[in-house]
């Protein structure tokens, strides 16, 4: 017991110390001039730049307006997402009528569709919404449709058996049944949709965290665009445990016994 | 009138290459109010076919069913099953799950409160309304099936081995719950089973089917009082009996010999 302790903060000691030489090793590069400033941003002055646009405040509301563009393309998805993955199983001709529509129009490469998106709805939210629907639907559609085709046979029957409507058999059995999978498409999509409005504000905004990033690459400011890097992938790992955190204490409680 | 009156049943699944498999052939049998069949029978004799068929899950391919003279054609209010390994929902508490029935039929809170609390207390699950079924050991579960199908008071009462997946003592405590059950609330019973000694046990008749197609192959009247005792020598008589009859029929199958 006393020696498993032992070894593992001498395992974190040492993944610590080894994380202080690689940002160690940058900072001399850079400041040494051995690395050009435009190519690498050393760990100071990326801390100094992020203090600068905390105070200026730069950074806040930018980053609001890309969690927004997020969250109301995402909502929708969510909500499309599951009720028709669920439907598809309850109606099987629908089912077997669209499935291969929505399976050609899922393999297309979303970020095609950027250009024509902005011709369509402009460089505004609802481009950024769709987007992001485009990014995350087609996965939650499908793992809940397949969650849902899953269900226990015998939970179908004790339903039948009581005179279970067809909407009583989707809301009680269906969803609840597709649950875990439909978790797992959603703790995907955290991360794919925000890459989706990443994509969609570089490409053409006027505000969010893709447009900073997009006017420090053309002002070269690299250390703003670690910055912006390092803002991006914590806010989706926030998403992530957003996810996780529901699944544990709300949807999938009774799995974590 | 019989509660339940079976008019030469008969079951045919079509498997696809042409021949058809016959499950249930000219099933004939009259349950009177109050009764409990067990139906007995080797794994493959069409049991669960036959059951499936009662509650409506499944339609016949000829024959009638009749509750209190009307014909079934669907599932039924009247009609309550508990299935072999308690199909508990995983993602709903005891008492949620209990309150299943109760919810599709929009019962009011008030109600539900009172019913399930009382199915609870019967069952013996005091304490364990806010377990989930993984917390709880097979005989509990199947106390909770007992009561989810229980307190939407259903007349008859179709049981597919219950409690073939528990432990022996388990086994035997239940059967006497089964039995105080079917005394108190006059229930008519039917009662899948393959133990023999389960059948005799509880049975007020033993149905006993042949396999392949099953049909019926005799019927045992147990006229024993309640409570009965396990080592009553008529009983263990008649057990013996019956399973000389099922060595008898099961060794009919020809469809084994090609591959020994």
């Amino acid at each position: 017991m006393e020696n498993k302790r032992a070894k593992i903060i001498g395992l974190y000691s040492g993944q610590l110390i080894f994380l202080l030489a690689v940002l160690g090793l940058a900072e001399y590069a850079v400041k040494a001039g051995k690395i050009n400033k435009m190519f690498l941003a050393a760990p100071s002055d990326v801390a100094i730049e992020f203090y600068n646009m905390i105070v200026q405040n730069i950074l806040w509301p930018h980053m609001i307006i890309t969690v927004e563009e997020f969250f109301a393309g995402y909502a929708v998805a969510v909500a499309a997402g599951v009720l028709l993955g669920v439907v598809f199983v309850a109606f099987p001709w629908i089912d077997q009528f669209f499935t291969p529509f929505f399976s050609a129009v899922m393999a297309v490469p979303k970020v095609a569709v950027i250009p024509l998106l902005i011709i369509w709805f402009g460089i505004g939210l609802l481009s950024k919404m769709v987007l992001v629907f485009l990014f995350t639907f087609f996965v939650i559609f499908f793992n809940t449709r397949n969650g849902a085709k899953q269900t226990n046979i015998n939970f179908l029957k004790v339903a039948k058996v009581f005179g279970a409507t067809k909407s009583q058999t989707v809301f009680k059995l269906l969803i609840p049944a597709a649950m875990p999978s439909i978790i797992t498409g959603l703790r995907i999509t955290a991360t794919t949709g925000l890459t989706g409005v990443i994509f969609a504000e570089i490409t053409a905004s006027k505000a969010g965290l893709g447009y900073l990033l997009q006017e420090s690459t053309a002002l070269y400011n690299t250390p703003r665009m670690f910055v912006v890097i390092i803002v991006v992938t914590i806010l989706s790992q926030f998403f992530v445990a957003f996810v996780n955190f529901l699944e544990k204490n709300v949807f999938l409680k009774w799995q974590k016994l | 009138m019989a509660k339940i009156s079976l008019q030469h049943i008969n079951m045919i699944y079509p498997d696809g290459t042409g021949t058809n498999t016959q499950a249930l052939k000219d099933i004939h049998l009259n349950i009177e109010e109050g009764e409990f069949i067990s139906v007995l029978g080797a794994s493959g004799c069409g049991k669960s076919t036959l059951l499936e068929i009662i509650s409506g899950l499944l339609k016949q391919t000829s024959g009638q069913i009749f509750l209190d003279g009307k014909e079934v054609t669907g599932a039924s209010k009247n009609i309550g099953v508990v299935f072999q390994d308690s199909s508990l929902f995983p993602w709903r508490t005891v008492r949620r799950n209990i309150e299943f029935g109760l919810e599709i039929n929009r019962r009011s809170k008030a109600d539900k409160k009172i019913l399930v609390d009382k199915y609870i207390k019967m069952m013996n699950l005091t304490g364990f309304e806010d377990r989930y079924p993984q917390q709880l050991s097979g005989g509990m579960r199947q106390r909770v099936g007992l009561a989810r199908t229980m307190v939407n008071d259903p007349e008859v009462l179709l049981m597919d081995e219950p409690l073939g997946a528990l432990d022996y003592l388990t086994r035997q405590t239940l059967q006497d719950e089964i039995v105080d059950l079917w005394r108190r609330e006059n229930k008519t019973m039917i009662f899948i089973t393959h133990d023999v000694a389960e059948a005799v046990y509880l049975g007020t008749r033993v149905v006993l089917l042949s396999p392949r197609p099953g049909r019926i192959s005799n019927i045992y009247e147990i006229q024993e009082d309640r409570p009965r005792r396990r080592t009553d020598l008529v009983q263990l008589a008649l057990i013996e009996k019956i399973q000389q009859r099922l060595n008898e029929i099961s060794s009919d199958r020809e469809d084994i010999r090609a591959y020994i």
